[in-house]
């Protein structure tokens, strides 16, 4: 052998071998390296960062609930090394080291690979994962390696960078607190983006109050604003939650989203605005920050499964509840399921949100592909959600009659194009009259269209290079 | 030059690739290529490794690279070694 650096490269593989063999069973090593050029990871200054990479891959494993139960950090011939024994399967570990990788300011320069205790490496492509992007250009990375395609000089620039942002960052890092503030960002835009798309029949705009006499956008606003600090509660709700049934999650989400509740109404003088939305985004919220902690990128249709399991017999348990109740102290929902057995927005959320996952979304992302503005295809994504939902607010104000006005409707409009044609819109316009003058207000479609946006925002399919600058 | 024992070099980390080779008894060369970069480089993988099998001077060996998406330098090196191992005696 010639080369010292295959040399330690193989030897560093053989003792991992050896380490897996010897791993208590049911757990995984994790085997960290630099991922930057040799001649850069040599260097004096590198053997002391690739420690606080090590400390910082260690401290996340211990945050997602992963104590590691033995550590070793040396200086190989190849570069820095650490190991990682942690008590999970590979598969597990895998995504949070690819959470680290990926969500870590550090992340991308670390390499974190897992093995299982037959000496088996658990890679991206077995987790059915896209493979990892360049630093530089967001090209598969091995792509790049394999053909050199960038200059040292230009590799260490980012490499740099990523460092300089890491020392100038605020610590401890948390990927709790990262995570949760992510989603709350996403629930915070995904609301002021259904509050400001129009026309929305019958709803609130910035330019119209629609059905409504007692609200208009800035009751939103105030609104919105009132529940910003409430959607990072219900994610680190998720993200704490340890247990094995996710139902066990609704009591204190329950109590939480009563507390936001009291701040809305504080903020809106006493207006219902978004008490449908604390429910629907709350739930969806707490699902992603429990979705988060696993590690592993989510889908739009994973993360509404994961709040239907929060959500699971809620229905059956308030509705029973409601049948013994006064009918004055009905809400509008109870209300009509005892009258006419419709579930809501309960239901929706217990089947996983359909109308969104299989409806409002594919066609919110196939609009914008197609180049609608966000504010176009929102308002037809709504006028889906028009034909597939039960909206129990028209239920509640209108009946049937209106529930069924409702569909058609919006079936109608989609046909002649929806906002893609002037005939779609000048219909949209007519329509929102005629909501206005009879007072018809499918504000839980407006819910659903927010929780469509949410996911749309949350699970960005398409990402660019790790390091944008 | 026959294959004595099955031998290997390199690793499945990432950047690298472990090359396996062990003796078979009809004197031809098979190889097998599995890549990461697949698509891109896997004829040029293969057509890599013909080479260094021809000029190891090796006979009857079934040879396979699992590439982690090695430098092509590295993987002359870890196919070299891989010969070396399999040829030489104890």
């Amino acid at each position: 052998m010639i080369n010292p650096l295959l040399e330690a490269r193989e030897e560093r593989w053989r003792k991992r071998l050896r380490e897996a063999e010897a791993l208590p069973p049911g757990s995984s090593l994790v085997t960290l390296t630099l991922r930057m050029p040799a001649p850069l990871r040599l260097r004096e200054e590198w053997a002391q960062r690739a420690r606080e990479v090590h400390r910082a891959l260690l401290d996340s494993f211990e945050e997602r609930g992963f104590p590691p139960g033995g550590e070793e950090f040396h200086l190989g011939a190849d570069g820095p090394e650490g190991y990682l024994v942690v008590s999970a399967g590979a598969e597990e570990v895998k995504k949070a080291a690819i959470a680290f990788e990926e969500h870590h300011p550090l992340g991308p320069l670390a390499d974190g690979d897992v093995m299982n205790p037959s000496g088996q490496t658990v890679g991206r492509e077995d987790l059915s994962l896209p493979p990892r992007r360049c630093l530089l250009c967001g090209r598969p990375a091995a792509e790049c390696t394999r053909e050199r395609t960038h200059p040292p000089e230009e590799i260490e620039k980012s490499v740099e960078f990523l460092w300089k942002g890491w020392e100038g960052a605020e610590k401890p890092f948390s990927f709790r607190e990262e995570s949760s503030a992510r989603i709350a960002r996403c629930a915070d835009t995904a609301l002021h983006f259904e509050a400001a798309a129009r026309p929305k029949p019958g709803l609130v705009d910035p330019f119209s109050r629609g059905a409504h006499g007692d609200m208009d956008y800035f009751t939103f606003l105030r609104s919105g604003s009132s529940l910003a600090p409430w959607w990072g509660v219900f994610a680190r709700l998720g993200w704490n939650f340890r247990g094995d049934d996710p139902a066990a999650l609704l009591p204190p989400l329950r109590e939480e989203g009563r507390r936001a509740e009291a701040a809305m109404f504080k903020a809106t003088g006493g207006i219902n605005t978004h008490k449908g939305l604390i429910f629907s985004l709350g739930i969806l919220c707490a699902a992603s920050g429990m979705l988060e902690r696993r590690g592993a990128p989510f889908s739009p249709r994973e993360c509404c499964t994961a709040a239907a399991g929060i959500v699971r017999g809620v229905g059956e348990a308030d509705f029973a509840a409601a049948r013994r109740k006064e009918r004055g102290s009905l809400t509008a929902g109870e209300r009509l399921f005892v009258d006419f057995g419709v579930t809501g927005i309960r239901g929706e959320a217990e089947k996983g949100f359909p109308s969104v996952t299989d409806h409002a979304l594919p066609r919110l992302k196939g609009d914008l592909e197609e180049g609608l503005t966000m504010n176009d295809a929102m308002v037809n994504a709504l006028l889906v959600l028009f034909t597939v939902s039960e909206d129990t607010n028209v239920l509640a104000r209108c009946g049937s009659d209106g529930a069924t006005l409702l569909k058609k409707k919006g079936a109608e409009i989609l046909a002649a194009g929806g906002m893609k044609t002037q005939g779609g819109r000048d219909a949209l316009h007519a329509l929102d009259c005629l909501f206005t003058e009879s007072r018809l207000s499918p504000g839980g479609c407006a819910d659903l269209l927010a929780v469509t946006v949410f996911l749309h925002l949350l699970c960005p399919e398409d990402t660019g290079p790790e390091v944008p600058y | 030059m026959k294959a004595l024992r099955s031998s290997v070099a390199g690793s499945l980390e990432s950047s690298d690739v472990l090359v396996s080779v062990s003796p078979r008894d009809d004197g031809n060369i098979e190889i097998s290529v599995e890549s990461i970069v697949f698509r891109q480089f896997g004829p040029r993988i293969r057509s890599v490794a013909e080479e260094a099998a021809a000029a190891s001077g090796i006979e009857g060996a079934t040879v396979a690279v699992n590439d982690r998406g090695a430098l092509e330098c590295t993987l002359r090196a870890r196919l070299e070694t891989a010969f070396e191992r399999a040829t030489e005696a104890r």
